[in-house]
């Protein structure tokens, strides 16, 4: 009898104010795709750069004079630094393989050059960082070390990108947060609504006896159902279409197609609910502040 | 049932609606809270149903301290409180059955008790025949007797009614204190607040006379003006 009665006038209050119900699932639904979006976005580009940054290499290109003994001795002490995995040495035989392996198809040209005159290409030590971050240390260290020529580090354009993607995702998530602000306060209007509209019924409700969740349940859930429709409006629409927004990612930053866990999208697809339900009820508790006193 | 223990409600610090009021209700009793507009009836009224709390002194219903009762168990009160306003405050958009059950709805009462018991008080109140009605299709008195039924349903131990014969013409006003005395001889204590001379002292209840909120008169089977022989048997002497 309870629930029925809680049920019935959750429904009767989403059809009286139906225009305004829709207007907060909008905006919710909104704030929510945003949201849901960014997160996305975000995991994509740091799966990619995980890869990427276990790939990073400092390159010690070695001056011509250096040889034999000294390379060895060089290896052996960069080796012993704490920040480094390991050290490879590579040959200038070893640089014009990598050479023709990359540049055949390219760079034809270029190419030529360096098969007329191979001693163009340098040797070099390849130092692999125990941790990526480790690499501008490792670098300062070999640019003063005698018989390096030149040190290059990849990293730093994963470090521009890492950089240049966290404020994209900041920006999105702090629009998340003004939008759903925005929907907390317009569900919380539709609430308000809802109750002025019954504000003799509840009071009498109120007169007779009836408990305080009683009372408050059924606009409680009608924020519910607000925020739950304006998720599950995101989640479908993200699932829907976040390969196409991935891809866009893609031709930019690597060839190999970003493959979401399905794991991972069930749990976003369930704190994106979370997050509309948390609004909703928040909005429908914000909305009852002052309007159901004794 | 009711105590009143130098109570004193006062509104922004400067309107005095209930000043050093003691009163000692028993079980069963029927009491007439007298005086003119603004003399704090209605204060007393709001103060005993815990719509708001007193500035001063405690105040005991149906043997609960309102004083220290926490706001979630002012739903448990006002189940054994039944109320009575002068404009009725029925729900137009619900049928005179609707407006009864409805109280017995929202404090969760079984489907087969409201099935039982709204048809009897309604044969109570004299509206068996009416219980598909809607409110705007009875008469003044009519609704009156669907408001007291909505209040008597639950069957409270008190009932607590503010100017009920307020809207209603003198014959009609008969028939709701008709209705009034049968439940209290069921037992509920009656405390009602009129200014209806007529009915007053037709009645001959006990009689608590307000004046700027203060009782200036309390006596059993009293009228509404004091005379020389009601004052015979005061229960408490008035305070100037």
């Amino acid at each position: 009898m309870r629930l029925q009665y809680i049920l019935t006038n959750t429904t009767q209050g989403i059809r009286r104010n139906l225009l305004v119900v829709a207007s907060a699932v909008l905006v919710v639904f909104v704030m929510l795709m945003l949201v849901f979006g960014a997160i996305l976005v975000r995991w994509s580009i740091q799966d990619e750069l995980t890869g990427w940054t276990e790939g990073v290499r400092v390159i010690a290109f070695l001056s011509d004079e250096v040889e034999g003994d000294e390379v060895g001795a060089m290896q052996i002490e960069i080796a012993s630094w704490e920040n480094v995995e390991d050290v490879i040495y590579f040959s200038k035989a070893m640089a014009l393989e990598e050479a023709r392996d990359s540049m055949a198809k390219d760079y034809p040209d270029a190419l030529a050059i360096i098969e007329e005159d191979p001693s163009l290409l340098p040797a070099s030590l390849r130092i692999r960082p125990t941790e990526a971050a480790d690499y501008r240390e490792i670098r300062d260290r070999l640019v003063v070390m005698s018989g390096v020529r030149d040190v290059e580090v990849a990293a730093e354009a994963i470090d521009r990108l890492v950089e240049r993607s966290n404020k994209w995702s900041q920006f999105a998530v702090w629009i998340g947060f003004i939008i759903g602000a925005t929907a907390i306060v317009l569900i919380a209007n539709t609430i308000r609504m809802a109750v002025w509209a019954r504000r003799e019924e509840l009071a009498i409700m109120k007169l007779v006896g009836a408990g305080n969740w009683y009372v408050r349940l059924p606009f409680l859930l009608e924020g519910l159902f607000e925020g739950l429709v304006g998720a599950a409006l995101a989640i479908a629409v993200i699932l829907q279409f976040h390969q196409g927004i991935i891809g866009l990612l893609q031709t930019s930053l690597d060839p190999e197609p970003i493959v979401l866990d399905g794991r991972f999208l069930l749990l976003q697809s369930l704190s994106v609910l979370f997050l509309g339900a948390a609004a909703g009820v928040a909005g429908a508790a914000f909305g009852m502040v002052g309007l159901l006193r004794d | 049932m009711i105590k009143l223990e130098g109570v004193s409600k006062v509104y922004d610090d400067v309107t005095v609606a209930a000043k050093n009021v003691t009163l000692d209700i028993a079980k069963g009793e029927f009491v007439f809270l007298v005086g003119p507009s603004g003399s704090g009836k209605s204060t007393i009224i709001r103060l005993l149903l815990r719509q708001e709390p007193p500035t001063e002194g405690d105040i005991w219903v149906a043997g609960k301290h309102l004083n220290r009762l926490p706001s979630w168990k002012v739903p448990l009160l006002r189940r054994s409180v039944g109320t009575v306003f002068q404009d009725f405050k029925l729900l137009p958009n619900k049928t005179v059955y609707e407006n009864v059950s409805f109280a017995l709805e929202v404090i969760g009462r079984p489907k087969h008790v409201i099935q039982a018991q709204v048809p009897q008080v309604l044969r109570l109140v004299d509206l068996a025949t009416k219980a598909d009605r809607m409110p705007l299709q009875l008469s003044g008195g009519e609704q009156q007797r669907v408001s007291i039924a909505r209040a008597f349903v639950n069957r409270p131990l008190i009932l607590l009614a503010d100017e009920p014969t307020g809207n209603l013409d003198p014959g009609t006003s008969v028939g709701i204190m008709r209705l009034l005395d049968r439940i209290n001889r069921t037992g509920t204590t009656v405390v009602m607040a009129t200014h209806d001379h007529a009915i007053v002292d037709a009645m001959r209840r006990r009689v608590v006379a307000l004046e700027r909120g203060a009782v200036v008169r309390d006596e059993r089977g009293g009228v509404y003006q004091q005379s020389s022989e009601s004052a015979a048997s005061p229960v408490t002497k008035a305070e100037e």
